[in-house]
């Protein structure tokens, strides 16, 4: 068949222009596979569609869920310079130490009347998951009754102080989040759930945030009766930040309170401890008391053990960053007496 | 979609005002008239099909996702969900309100309406009440779907809260279908008013509570300026309850609750106002 040339030529272009673009594609395909910016190595549709801006979503969402566990309560940009600083979720759990003002107010008193008024129309009382949310009249009045109460939960529940306790008189954090929440009246079980979506997402967005693997794992191995799956997340997080203390931490929390596997529990916190001195070139307050966590719990497996000497040798490191000096020195003399005997 | 709005505005009196004798029946006939016209054409247009649609489609997706096995977890789902039923009622209540008398105008379906004799009052009064009644019915359908689904996961039926956000949503959306009228008779074309007041309705629900914090940070006047402005806007956040729906606060008192209504009511009415007496005034060619 003859093909006219005013008909042959616009296909001889397009044909020229396929066989340039598939030269094109053959030659840059096998680049575009190995560098080291391309989004097509991961399976994971946030990691494609928003490369790494995906880390700045990940704090929004971790805050949100942060909001979900004070029942919507949280200060806004606005609020930020009557705002706590720090994290305050990681405070509820023990993931920082605890401090006086973390239960603080940011809404203060009314300015006028519409804010006054709007204080009905919006979660304007400092409570926590599961706790009684019945409106008053006066929103913000009846807050300040509450806090005090409030702020035991916390202490109850956080920082070097509850482990340092803990430790020594051999109880269990949730001895003492079951005495705050008697003296709060009860709570509805398991809301802390609520936050798990957020926390999931978090680590979606930004699988470098540790502690949203510490978190949500600390709600699904207490409240929520979960630890495989706490498990299976802490493992996710080791994934992608091989090695890491906190984590490691929590796991051998999950070895020794939940699997009662004093052996592997052991191996997991002295690895984390090792871990910790290995990667601590700066000594945070943060560092020094997840150390002092390392320390506190590795000595109660020992002593649990019948390791007198190795927890009498661990709890006198301890010694040496514990704030708690007093209780830590009658812990010692308290072991030393029964090796004694 | 074109059919809908060309279709002339059919002035039958409807049953429940039989003998319109009176000036103050006879008005009342006219403007509900006029709202069940713009309820026939919202029931025409796609749009709410598409918001509800896309809405259930979203919330059931995100219902969907399994989180460390744990079926209770609600919450996050009546966010989304209620996220969605604002954004969607808002660019409803706008869109629909912006075009009306614009829409009468260029299909020259004003002027018969007016000379049946419909006072003007009669057509900002008629397209309010419309719109208003419309994304009410929307919002009836939006709430229960929500209720529904936050229900057969919570196993709970807070039944009160529901409904005092529901009004309260609606009350809001009152504000919005005014403030989108007062605009038609102001800017040129739908398109402007739909951008302005989307921009105006969501700058108030983000920055509107947070106006007096930022102004106590200022020096005068700037301080007293922003002030003013904090006061006179409508505070529309007042009626966004969602975080008290989502952490099941319960049910506000219901004292306060009218008192919001009020105010809801208050604003809407001087916007209707304000459309009026710039529509009385408006030449029409």
């Amino acid at each position: 068949m003859k093909v006219s040339p005013a008909i042959g030529r616009p296909w001889l272009i397009l044909a020229l222009l396929l066989t340039v673009a598939f030269g094109l594609s053959a030659s840059i395909e096998p680049w575009f596979q190995s560098w080291a910016g391309s989004r097509t190595e991961s399976a994971n549709i946030l990691d494609v569609a928003l490369g790494d801006s995906r880390r700045l979503f990940a704090r929004h969402v971790y805050t949100k869920a942060d909001a979900y566990f004070h029942s919507g309560y949280y200060p806004s940009m606005f609020d930020y310079n009557q705002q706590l600083q720090g994290d305050r979720l990681g405070r509820q759990i023990g993931l920082e130490a605890a401090t006086d003002e973390h239960c603080a107010e940011f809404l203060g008193p009314s300015h006028d009347w519409i804010d006054r008024f709007s204080r009905h129309f919006y979660p304007s009382r400092h409570v926590h998951l599961g706790e009684d949310l019945s409106h008053s009249d006066h929103p913000h009045e009846e807050t300040h009754h509450d806090t005090p109460d409030l702020d035991h939960a916390h202490h109850a529940d956080s920082g070097a102080d509850h482990h340092d306790h803990s430790a020594h008189s051999h109880g269990d954090a949730h001895d003492h989040d079951h005495e705050a929440e008697a003296e709060h009246g009860g709570r509805e079980a398991q809301l802390e759930r609520e936050v798990l979506p957020w926390l999931r997402f978090s680590a979606s967005l930004d699988p470098n945030k540790v502690e949203t693997y510490v978190i949500a794992s600390y709600w699904l191995r207490t409240e929520l009766d979960k630890p495989e799956q706490a498990e299976r997340f802490l493992r996710e997080g080791l994934r992608a930040n091989p090695g890491n203390p906190e984590i490691l931490f929590e796991l051998g929390r999950i070895y020794s309170e939940v699997r009662h596997d004093p052996a592997r529990a052991r191996n997991v916190w002295e690895l984390g401890l090792k871990h910790l001195i290995e990667q601590t070139t700066e000594t945070t307050d943060s560092d020094r008391f997840l150390y002092a966590q390392f320390l506190g719990h590795l000595g109660r497996l020992e002593e649990e053990q019948g390791n007198l000497a190795r927890a009498i040798e661990i709890l006198t490191r301890l010694l040496e960053v514990s704030p708690r000096r007093e209780s830590i020195e009658s812990w010692i003399a308290e072991i030393k007496a029964r090796q004694a005997g | 979609m074109k059919a809908a709005t060309l279709e002339p505005t059919s002035l039958t009196r409807p049953e429940s005002v039989p003998n319109a004798s009176t000036p103050v029946r006879l008005a009342l006939g006219n403007v509900w008239a006029m709202a069940g016209v713009v309820i026939l054409e919202l029931r025409r247009r796609k749009d709410f099909y598409v918001l509800f649609v896309m809405t259930a489609l979203i919330t059931l997706l995100m219902g969907s996702v399994n989180f460390f096995n744990e079926s209770g977890i609600v919450r996050y789902l009546k966010e989304i969900c209620l996220l969605l039923i604002w954004i969607s009622s808002i660019v409803i209540a706008v869109t629909t309100a912006a075009r009306q008398i614009p829409a009468e105008k260029e299909s020259r379906t004003l002027f018969p309406l007016l000379a049946k004799p419909v006072t003007r009052g009669q057509v900002v009064w008629g397209k309010f009440l419309g719109c208003w009644l419309a994304t009410g019915i929307c919002l009836v359908c939006f709430y229960a779907f929500l209720g529904l689904i936050s229900g057969l996961r919570e196993q709970a039926w807070p039944v009160a809260g529901y409904f005092q956000a529901l009004l309260l949503h609606w009350f809001a959306l009152a504000v919005v279908v005014a403030l989108s009228l007062l605009g038609s008779v102001i800017f040129a074309a739908p398109s402007s008013n739909n951008t302005i007041t989307l921009v105006v309705v969501a700058g108030i629900l983000l920055f509107g509570r947070h106006l007096n914090k930022v102004a106590l940070q200022l020096a005068e006047p700037t301080q007293t300026i922003l002030y003013w402005i904090y006061y006179a806007i409508p505070h529309l956040e007042l009626f966004d309850v969602r975080d008290l729906v989502i952490h099941n606060w319960g049910v506000i008192p219901w004292g306060i609750w009218l008192a919001a209504l009020a105010y809801g009511a208050a604003y809407a009415t001087i916007f209707l106002t304000l459309a009026w007496l710039r529509f009385r005034r408006l030449p029409l060619t």
